[in-house]
């Protein structure tokens, strides 16, 4: 066995030649770059088919590609805006028809935000406490402003038309607390608007210029 | 998913879409469904553009979502559909064979359009169409619906799954997205519209509809609030029913190719038959009688009983079996084994790529191989007659390129190589999935060509776009001939062969894409029918 292999020859476990090497004869280099990227080939490919069919299939394709391109399907990325205008942007902006998609066949979180808002049952829930609060405390804070323009400042009178309303065992406390309410109130409804207009921007403006981070912003208001 | 799926994925969807379509589909194609904060925070992308890519995706069949406990909704893309956009102008074509530039227009519309409703998809055709015709002439609404009804009947077209209709009694918030409901029995049922009218108007007369209480109501185009007929009803291209065609398709021309035009003709007339009755994934077709064949014949075939027998005979005989014999009655009963077609369709394939990128002589091994099974290297050399060591460095070409590959059966426990047998052979399902593989590689190489070519020549290419535009709105005015040619001159004789070059690759690269979809078409169908078994 040792006799036939040579010195400096790998040994191995079988028969060389059973692999197509003759005795003494050099083994191929070991492979260490990855074979080329256009690599030769021994054979020309077969030419293409032609015909009817393929031609005008490829007048379908290539027309279909640029139908594709006009659709309302094919959203466009916002491009940075040139410093000179081209000329031909002009004429050639293409005109893309509206499309409006089914509402009722996607997910409720696919609509645009305002229809979302309205749907959500967290916004209908601080609606309608804040609808409550506004009900009962506006009116009490307004008698009481009148009330008060009347008889001018005084702790008593407050606690007089306390016991007219009913509630005899409110206090200076309860009064605070009252108008702190009607405070929130307000700002409740800043914030709505603050938000339903940042909404309409958004809508039609298209969206694209807002960063990621103004909207994430958006959504953590707090209610 | 394989990397070559997802570049060529990618690769689709911004070609159809645009980039930002892209970002999201490939996204979710790489990680699986996932939620709409989720695909927003992970892509970088407002929640605004998620939300339009996805409607988008959504619309175009190409990602469906699915509604998880606590009311959380998860998007997924469908990546196999995806690839099928490779697919849309032969399926467009094959409407136009089928059913004319009709068929052809409506097949079409829904594609671009992902999902239509009937009104809106004959609407537009019969104005595509007006717009085709000479002056004074229209396409009549009446004309379209029966051809798309025709292309329901034979399930061309089917019905999207509808939103079942919600009770508004129904307390507590509405569900974060309808569950999509598929009818079975109506997937092909066509509404009863009475869409009549030509060119651009539309009217409608009585309607005696009883199922659909939805199309009762006659319409009328001036008013716009009005509601649609079919609101709701949405369809889409039926792409299985397509493949099953293009299967006979090829089954029919493979039999024309062994044997002659009226036996193939036969095979076509079996399949015909068949077509409605038996499932897309069917391995065999629905037993028919020679009796029923002859019977179905078309009319201007003529075959006398007995010709039809021997035919048969001789079909059910042949070694590829595209044809067998299920029983005795009836004058006999036959199939069509459409999964031993598609395996010879695919085998045949293989051979074919074999033979052309590394010549005849491989061919011969590669075959040889096949048709024994298992071999030993030795029994290669002698079988295939060809030197040993030739011999030798073909088979080991085929097997680092995963076309053969090597089957050890080690006689003692140890696997030592002296004491195993090495047997070649080849797994024709393993290889059709390289194949496979290597198809989408190239068309996404191909793609990539193409839109190199195309940048490369952006300004040249915009050069003759604006001179013809220019050029056309001179003729409207009616300019004359002088002014003409000298605004054609413009572009340069240099610049026009150029130009020339260009359309030619590109050409050749298209039409290459579409070749190899051919391709990928049948080693998918083939691999398909075998996981099925």
């Amino acid at each position: 066995m040792a006799g036939n292999k040579g010195r400096g020859r790998a040994a191995y476990t079988f028969n060389i030649e059973a692999v197509g090497f003759s005795r003494g004869e050099k083994l191929p280099d070991v492979v260490l770059k990855p074979p080329p990227l256009f690599p030769d080939t021994d054979y020309k490919p077969v030419p293409l088919k032609t015909g009817e069919g393929e031609d005008y299939m490829l007048a379908l394709k290539q027309e279909l590609r640029e139908t594709m391109r006009r659709m309302p399907y094919f959203i466009e990325t916002p491009e940075e805006k040139q410093d000179i205008e081209r000329y031909n942007k002009r004429y050639i902006k293409v005109y893309k028809e509206e499309w409006i998609p089914d509402w009722r066949r996607l997910p409720r979180e696919m609509m645009p935000r305002k229809k979302c808002k309205k749907a959500g049952p967290n916004s209908k829930k601080t609606k309608d406490t804040g609808k409550d609060t506004s009900l009962t405390n506006t009116e009490d804070v307004l008698k009481k402003i009148e009330e008060l323009e009347k008889k001018g400042d005084g702790e008593k009178s407050d606690e007089e038309n306390d016991e007219k309303e009913g509630s005899k065992e409110k206090s200076k406390e309860g009064d605070d607390d009252d108008e702190d309410e009607a405070a929130e109130q307000e700002e409740y409804d800043e914030e709505e608007q603050e938000e339903e207009n940042d909404y309409i921007n958004s809508y039609f403006e298209d969206g694209d210029d807002f960063g990621a981070d103004s909207d994430d912003n958006m959504d953590e208001a707090t209610y | 998913m394989t990397q070559a799926e997802i570049k060529l994925c990618s690769l689709l969807l911004q070609e159809h879409f645009g980039e930002i379509v892209e970002k999201i589909g490939v996204h979710l194609i790489r990680t699986g469904s996932q939620s709409l904060r989720v695909i927003a925070h992970d892509t970088g992308t407002s929640l605004d553009q998620v939300k339009k890519a996805l409607c988008v995706l959504i619309q175009h069949n190409l990602v469906i979502y699915q509604v998880h406990k606590r009311g959380v909704v998860e998007y997924e893309a469908q990546c196999s559909r995806v690839l099928r956009m490779l697919r849309y102008p032969r399926y467009i074509y094959t409407a136009k064979t089928l059913y004319s530039d009709t068929g052809e227009l409506i097949v079409e519309e829904l594609l671009l359009n992902g999902k239509m409703t009937m009104s809106a998809i004959v609407k537009k055709v019969a104005d595509r169409l007006t717009e085709t015709m000479e002056d004074g002439k229209t396409m009549d609404y009446a004309e379209v619906s029966n051809t798309f009804v025709r292309l329901a009947d034979t399930h061309f077209v089917q019905r999207c799954p509808l939103v079942p209709a919600t009770e508004n009694s129904d307390p507590g918030p509405p569900p974060p997205a309808p569950t999509l409901v598929v009818n079975e029995k109506d997937m092909y049922l066509v509404p009863k519209l009475s869409l009549i009218g030509k060119g651009k108007r539309r009217r409608s007369s009585e309607d005696d509809a009883t199922g659909e209480p939805k199309a009762k109501r006659p319409k009328h185009t001036t008013d716009n609030k009005e509601p649609i007929p079919d609101d709701g009803i949405y369809w889409q291209a039926n792409l299985d029913r397509f493949h099953q065609h293009f299967r006979d398709q090829a089954i029919v021309s493979a039999v024309a190719n062994r044997m002659d035009q009226t036996s193939s003709e036969i095979v076509r007339t079996m399949l015909r038959v068949s077509e409605v009755t038996t499932p897309s994934g069917a391995p065999f077709t629905q037993p028919l009688s020679s009796h029923e064949i002859f019977r179905s014949l078309p009319a201007g075939y003529n075959i006398a009983k007995q010709v039809l027998d021997q035919y048969l005979t001789l079909l059910a005989d042949d070694p590829l079996e595209f044809v067998g014999k299920s029983g005795d009655s009836g004058g006999g009963t036959y199939v069509i084994n459409l999964h031993k077609a598609l395996g010879s369709l695919a085998t045949a394939t293989l051979e074919s790529v074999v033979q052309e990128r590394f010549g005849s002589r491989c061919a011969r091994i590669f075959r040889l191989v096949l048709q024994k099974k298992h071999l030993e290297q030795k029994q290669v050399e002698d079988f295939a007659m060809i030197p040993a060591k030739e011999a030798k460095d073909m088979l080991y070409k085929m097997l680092s390129e995963n076309f053969i590959s090597l089957q050890e059966i080690p006689k003692t426990p140890d696997h030592a190589p002296s004491r195993t047998f090495y047997l070649y052979t080849v797994n024709i399902l393993s290889a059709a999935r390289m194949l496979l593989h290597r198809c989408y590689k190239s068309i996404a190489n191909l793609i990539e060509r193409r839109q190199f070519e195309t940048k490369e020549n952006k300004r040249l290419l915009e050069k003759s776009q604006r001179v013809e535009a220019i050029i056309a709105s001179m003729q409207a005015t009616g300019a004359e001939e002088a002014q003409l040619q000298e605004i054609e001159e413009m572009i340069t004789a240099p610049e026009r062969q150029q130009l020339e070059t260009l359309k030619r690759n590109v050409n050749k690269l298209d039409a290459s894409e579409i070749q190899v979809d051919e391709t990928i078409f049948l080693l998918e169908s083939y691999i398909e029918s075998t996981m099925k078994r």
